[in-house]
């Protein structure tokens, strides 16, 4: 029995030298981790961890569920091509097994099974299985068509924009969209001559056997398997430098990612299964409001992850993002899209000054001493109302405050970080944490989302609990610490700044104030789903029109409310929005402290 | 007679009107005010000269009054503007020959830099406020005191990308230096200091009037732009700022901050630009057809521009345009014959 044809050269070359790849590139990245994160995976390996991590392998490697969450015909068209093919592969080696028993087969031969099978004369058909492969078959192509849809007209697929791909990608597309027509063509043929096949390739086969002369058959019959082995082969040959690297790359991630293993300040090992698990599938390209708005369209997390793949990434598609999450939240892979832009911009800028920071020794200008801290932060002391409006409900609540930075502090280190310089935010970072842990303060308000993102995510203060005035306000309130008048005829709309919402995961403890003083409104995108105000402190690319550009439209939407307040709660969106909106736009701290009875 | 609208009626509008009725021209004046005069109205002096506002409109008032063939419509807005045609928010339409656009420029609205305080803290004001007090001769702190130290910021909407506002305002350098004086010569043991970015002293008599300032009345400048305001312990306001001359960052109690507000483009513009086919300039200021020989015409034939439309300009400019817009319109008209 012989498992072997010329015409399978391109294949056995394809897929070794894909293997060896893609083992090299893994066990690379693996040995290059850092020692606490190789400690992570032996502590997750033998954890039930392990199972968790391989149910959400079917359900998204193979299933795709969050694509079809984001829109069912991609995630069909997903799942089709990643279940098909698997299931195709994998039904494909029982009929193997079926036909011939246990015994070992080599790869070619599971793959070109059908053609095989008519040289060997392997026995009686088994029509079940020719029946499954069959359909497999035409489900794998009914996900092709899609594929070819979505290139040809994207928004038939609900996609604004798909992604623009580079030269790698397109020829392993191209032969990704080859290989099952042709693999149907060559089976057909097989049926043709042969007889057996299923209700497709035998159907077709009969069709072929009926109209077309057996020589021409027996004449394209080899040069058929020879195609469908060669588009095989160039697409194992493309595939790990292309974006089909991600069918394989999500395996070890979700793994990973389940190991509690996370892309960090700075560039590590790791973040290679991030970057090369991208699909480059272009989600992310429409809620991009740099694309929506200004029609910026070289800047998104699918190109920022290919240029930064092949070491092409330059400082101005890395600057270029507000790091709003938009994306980050829409990812089928659920790719740490802000963190990684964030740890190149640090690959890329980080230049440590030892002198610029000099200052900051023996500095305290800090007032008060409450147990209670309020750190109002810089965007807040430009934007003084909210910070008489927090006088007012400390005033009220009857709260002793230490505050850390009425008469100027130091910066939180956020903006810092976000720009790429992660060394010089270290050094604010423990200037502040020694000065609030000086002051023995247990508790940290602050009325900058962008603040207490920082505090919760780098400071680690001990004993300390970080509030963001939202949360502590109705804390006061629930507390009966502070009574607010209520009055259904005032009407509020609420904008969820990016760094509070969808950094924070703070969404319900602001609408539940503004909730207690009158009536809230919801624009057209909230929540997880909110825009960003366009002022974000992480885009140093964009000018200051197209911030406005971007304010304006965000502003529109909260008009459109018809609400008689436009509220946010934090002061860089608040200024942002205000230059946009016709309506007045307050921060929560305001409409309460105007409202205290 | 040939029909010309005059759409403003400030400085340039009521300069333009009455050189088109000396012309023998029948004009309409629109005003969207009750009164005529636009910003000079509610100004104290005028610099370099301390030239009493009153004066230079009361000798427009009265031009005015003395020529023939003038309808001024006061409390009327004009919506939409062609050369033939310009329709009132009253829904009234006048029928015209040709058209002059002097609706000038809005003041910067000063709580947009919130950081700065005003309309938060009591004592920070805006230069038009300043004029108002002294034209009311009732220069004083909220509580009824006298202002010890006095700080005048420039450049406030001016300058600022991050309001978008690129343009330079022209006339608040000569105004800061005028107002410090006219504070001095009121409270002569006060300190002033003028916090500015460029002081651009470009007119006859201004620069003499900044040197003055120094030797005279000991008025202060520091080059820096004031970065926050803040109420201290002792209720006075307390300033950030940078000295970018000596590179030192610099805090200040002061009694009062005059924030010298700069002018910006009129809401209106672009709507006239986009439903009269007129271009407006990336400031947001009226696009004339050329800078040099066609500085008073737009675009648009029959549509003709005076005064601070088409950039920030100061009362002696606008009053110019206002006279050469008239000339234009002639010329152009005696030319379609």
């Amino acid at each position: 029995m012989t498992f072997f044809a010329d015409f399978c050269i391109p294949f056995i070359v394809g897929a070794t030298v894909m293997f060896i790849i893609i083992a090299a590139k893994y066990i690379s990245w693996l040995r290059d981790l850092p020692r606490s994160d190789i400690k992570l995976i032996v502590k997750g390996a033998v954890s039930p961890r392990l199972f968790t991590a391989a149910w959400e392998v079917v359900r998204e490697s193979l299933l795709h569920c969050r694509i079809f969450r984001v829109n069912p015909l991609l995630g069909y068209m997903h799942m089709s091509l990643a279940f098909g093919w698997f299931l195709l592969i994998a039904v494909g080696w029982i009929e193997t097994v079926a036909y011939l028993g246990l015994k070992w087969v080599p790869l070619q031969g599971h793959v070109f099974f059908k053609y095989f099978a008519a040289l060997n004369d392997f026995g009686t058909h088994k029509p079940t299985f020719d029946f499954v492969m069959d359909l497999l078959l035409l489900v794998v192509l009914s996900g092709v068509t899609l594929a070819w849809l979505k290139r040809l007209r994207s928004r038939a697929m609900g996609m604004k924009r798909a992604t623009k791909h580079i030269t790698f990608d397109r020829i392993a597309l191209s032969a990704l969209w080859f290989i099952f027509p042709l693999r149907l063509l060559a089976e057909s043929v097989t049926c043709a001559i042969y007889g057996g096949g299923g209700f497709l390739t035998g159907g077709i086969g009969h069709l072929l056997a009926e109209g077309i002369n057996a020589d021409i058959l027996h004449t394209i019959y080899e040069p058929l398997w020879w195609a469908y082995s060669s588009a095989l082969g160039i697409f194992f040959l493309t595939m790990p430098f292309s974006r089909y690297m991600h069918i394989f790359t999500e395996i070890p991630l979700i793994f990973l990612r389940h190991f509690h293993l996370k892309p960090e300040t700075k560039e590590k090992s790791y973040d290679n299964f991030e970057v090369e698990a991208c699909s480059r599938c272009g989600i992310c390209i429409d809620p991009c409001q740099l694309q929506a708005q200004l029609g910026i369209n070289d800047v998104q997390s699918v190109y920022f992850l290919r240029d930064r793949r092949y070491n092409m990434l330059q400082q101005k598609i890395a600057n270029n993002c507000l790091m709003c999450g938009r994306c980050e939240a829409i990812c089928p892979v659920g790719i740490n899209l802000n963190t990684l832009r964030q740890n190149s911009r640090t690959s890329m800028r980080n230049i440590p000054n030892e002198n610029r920071y000099k200052y900051l020794r023996n500095l305290d200008r800090s007032e008060g001493d409450g147990r209670v801290g309020y750190f109002a932060g810089c965007m807040t002391l430009l934007t003084p109302n909210t910070l008489t409006a927090m006088q007012q409900i400390f005033e009220a609540a009857r709260e002793d405050v230490w505050w850390a930075d009425k008469s100027g502090g130091v910066c939180c280190g956020r903006p810092l970080k976000l720009s790429g310089e992660s060394d010089s935010a270290q050094k604010m970072i423990d200037y502040n944490k020694e000065l609030f842990y000086k002051h023995r303060i247990t508790t940290l308000v602050t009325s900058c989302p962008i603040c207490l993102r920082v505090f919760r995510e780098e400071y680690k203060l001990e004993g300390i609990e970080v509030l963001h005035h939202s949360e502590y306000i109705l804390r006061l309130l629930r507390q009966g610490r502070l009574q607010v008048g209520y009055s259904a005829e005032s009407t509020f709309t609420y904008h969820d700044p990016c760094e509070l919402g969808r950094g924070s995961g703070i969404y319900d403890e602001p609408r539940a104030v503004i909730e207690n003083i009158g009536k809230l409104l919801e624009p057209a995108h909230t929540r997880k789903d909110a825009l960003c105000c366009g002022s974000s402190l992480a885009n140093t690319a964009i000018d200051d029109r197209q911030q406005l550009t971007i304010a304006r439209g965000v502003a529109e939407e909260l008009d459109a409310t018809a609400a008689q307040t436009i509220v946010t709660a934090c002061p860089l969106c608040k200024k942002a929005i205000a230059r946009g909106a016709k309506n007045t736009v307050k921060d929560l701290s305001e409409i309460v402290a105007a409202n205290i009875k | 007679m040939k029909h010309i609208i005059v759409i403003g009626g400030g400085v340039a509008g009521m300069q333009c009107a009455a050189e088109l009725a000396a012309h023998n021209f029948k004009v309409t004046l629109l005003e969207k005010d009750s009164d005529m005069g636009g910003k000079i109205r509610g100004w104290h002096k005028l610099f370099p000269t301390f030239t009493p506002a009153d004066e230079v409109l009361s000798g427009l008032r009265l031009k005015l009054a003395q020529a023939q063939n003038i309808t001024i419509m006061t409390g009327s807005k004009a919506v939409e503007i062609s050369s033939t045609k310009v329709a009132l928010a009253s829904g009234k339409e006048l029928e015209c020959d040709a058209v002059v656009i002097a609706t000038g420029y809005t003041l910067f609205d000063a709580r947009i830099k919130e950081e700065y305080g005003y309309g938060i803290y009591d004592n920070v004001i805006t230069s038009a406020d300043l004029e108002e007090m002294f034209n009311k001769g009732d220069v004083r702190m909220k509580d009824g005191s006298t202002p010890r130290r006095i700080a005048i910021l420039h450049c406030v909407g001016s300058r600022d990308e991050k309001v978008c506002q690129r343009h330079c305002s022209k006339v608040c350098c000569v105004t800061g230096v005028k107002q410090a004086i006219e504070l001095k010569q009121l409270y002569p043991a006060a300190d002033v200091f003028n916090f500015y970015m460029d002081i651009r002293m470009f007119g006859p008599g201004y620069e003499e009037m900044y040197r003055e300032a120094q030797q005279t009345y000991n008025v202060h400048f520091v080059r820096g732009r004031i970065s926050e305001v803040s109420p201290n312990i002792d209720k006075r306001l307390q300033i950030k700022a940078e000295d970018t001359l000596t590179g030192r960052p610099l805090r200040m109690g002061v009694d009062m901050l005059v924030l010298l507000t700069g002018m910006r483009a009129n809401d209106d513009n672009s709507h006239f630009a986009a439903n009269s086919n007129l271009r407006c300039q990336p400031s947001g200021f009226m696009q004339p057809r050329d800078s040099f020989l066609h500085n008073t015409e737009s675009n648009v034939e029959g549509i003709f521009y005076a005064g601070a439309i088409t950039a920030p300009k100061n009362v002696g400019e606008a009053l110019n345009d206002g006279a050469t817009a008239a000339l234009r319109v002639k010329a152009w008209l005696e030319s379609k014959k």
